[in-house]
């Protein structure tokens, strides 16, 4: 045990470069997610036209299903090796949860409420917001907690196309036969999504408390 | 209707797990994930299927010569292809220095001996290390060996295989040591992607594998190792001892390739693969045959 934490001392400064770098794709392709497939579960939610819908899920159910390893070696020849493509990557894998999510949590609010709240003179902005946004929140805020959790793992196999990341010490640890870095590798990413969910946990519960659903609404 | 439908699936499921078990005629080849080797253990499994009544399943695309050591040590996989130069990676204490072609092989067999792997005699190629950059590039930095690049490291990209960096001996670190170089920029990848990067400018130089076709290729050029860095790797056969005494016949297949490839002919086979996209079998089976050891 005592080795080990030798190792990690020594071994710091590559743990911080690589954590950053896995950080950077996680996060940046989990944003991306969010800003794309929210906006779309909302549209989609609020329209009839049920073609749409098997068209929207259809497309990110697809790309859910290719092996993430398959879909990052199809992405080098239009992106080329590194950051690039290991984010559009992960961002085309975010998209199917949160997108679920999202149109689950907005086609779950009673649409009894919604009448009212037109009733009471609610414009769309601010049923959305006021009202569908808040009770769709615990919903959406799951799919983007569970997406980050996976994206982080997959984030993982970027260092075969060059983007490095936490990866990195599994494949080399791998490679040289040496488990320390294997070790170090794998419990970084699990301590790392664990982290995240963690955070996203907290946010998750402070936003809740300040977006409340409208009284009056809910009082009906 | 129903009750036979359910026998029948959990009786062929049965048998397929049985059929799987059963390896006392099966030799298991593993091989690393570039296409010579590849295509060598095809080579082998023609070979031994042709001339015994031995069974044999390969097992391409494990991530590196450790993994397949490894696989071997516990059984898991009988027979591979290693580089000479393999014994540098930790895997038995060296007693003496081996500097030649020669030194190294011998003393790789002694070591690997006490693990339990029969070193054969090699192919009659080798595939070292190659630091490789695009044509352009050498002329107008005038590159010729690795020295060459002293000044201009510090600004460039490197590509390499997932390990390299990792590597003690004939690694990263005991090469600065030995050159006095570091690069500005170190990219691990997949080793068959780093010729493609270094072709389309993503990274600047590449240390890739010196037999692979794609060198050519994508025109470029190889660095000499003007100070001598990087140790022999010449490849050859190599098999579990147990498996040899169980199965002796082997012992007459494995040398059928000593001499026989050598590395133009390596780099041939890896055009096949690599760059008109041919399998891994077709090839082998073209090359015994040109080679008169297959039907």
């Amino acid at each position: 045990m005592s080795d080990f934490f030798a190792f990690l001392v020594e071994r710091f400064p590559d743990l911080l470069k690589a954590l950053q770098e896995h950080l950077i794709i996680s996060i940046t392709a989990v944003v991306l997610g969010c800003l794309a497939a929210v906006p779309l579960g909302i549209l989609l939610a609020g329209n009839r036209s049920k073609w749409l819908h098997s068209l929207v899920f259809g497309i990110a159910n697809i790309f859910q299903t290719i092996p993430s390893l398959a879909l990052l070696a199809l992405l080098i020849p239009l992106f080329g090796i590194g950051t690039k493509p290991a984010i559009i990557a992960l961002f085309l894998y975010s998209l199917l949860p949160i997108l679920r999510n999202t149109y689950a949590g907005f086609t779950s609010v009673d649409p009894g409420v919604i009448e009212s709240a037109r009733g009471m003179g609610y414009n769309k902005a601010q049923r959305l917001f006021q009202i569908q946004l808040p009770l769709a929140f615990p919903y959406i805020m799951s799919g983007i907690r569970v997406t980050t959790v996976y994206i982080i793992s997959w984030t993982t196999l970027a260092t075969l196309i060059g983007a490095g990341g936490l990866g990195q010490f599994i494949f080399s640890g791998m490679g040289v036969n040496k488990k320390e870095l294997i070790f170090l590798g794998a419990v970084s990413a699990i301590l790392l999504a664990l982290l995240a969910d963690f955070v996203l946990g907290i946010v998750e519960r402070r936003v809740s408390r300040k977006v409340k659903p409208s009284q009056s609404a809910s009082a009906v | 209707m129903k009750k036979g439908l359910l026998g029948t699936m959990m009786l062929v499921l049965s048998l397929a797990l049985l059929s799987a078990c059963g390896s006392a005629n099966k030799i298991v080849i593993g091989a690393q994930t570039y296409s010579e080797v590849k295509v060598i253990a095809e080579m082998y499994k023609a070979l031994i299927e042709d001339r015994t009544d031995l069974k044999v399943q390969v097992k391409p695309d494990l991530s590196s010569s450790p993994v397949v050591i490894n696989a071997m040590k516990s059984g898991e996989v009988d027979m591979a292809t290693l580089y000479s130069g393999e014994i540098f990676n930790n895997h038995f204490e060296l007693k003496t220095e081996p500097k030649t072609r020669e030194e190294v092989v011998e003393a790789g067999r002694e070591g690997f001996a006490g693990l339990g792997i029969t070193w054969f005699e090699p192919y009659g190629f080798e595939n070292t290390y190659a630091f490789t950059v695009r044509k352009e590039v050498a002329d107008q930095l005038g590159l010729k060996t690795i020295s060459d690049l002293k000044e201009h490291a510090k600004n460039m990209k490197l590509g390499v295989d997932t390990t390299w960096l990792e590597r003690p001996n004939d690694g990263y670190k005991a090469f600065s040591q030995h050159y006095g170089i570091e690069f500005g920029q170190t990219f691990p990848m997949e080793i068959g992607l780093v010729y493609e990067a270094v072709a389309n400018k993503e990274v600047d130089i590449v240390l890739a594998y010196s037999s692979d076709a794609r060198i050519k290729e994508f025109n470029l050029v190889t660095l000499t190792d003007d100070k001598q860095f990087f140790p022999p790797y010449d490849a050859l056969p190599v098999a579990r001892t147990k498996v040899l005494e169980e199965h002796p016949e082997l012992k007459e297949i494995i040398p059928l390739l000593h001499g026989k490839i050598t590395l133009d002919k390596a780099i041939a086979l890896n055009y096949e693969v690599d760059v008109n996209k041919r399998s891994e079998r077709e090839v082998a089976l073209e090359f015994l045959r040109k080679e008169g050891l297959l039907e």
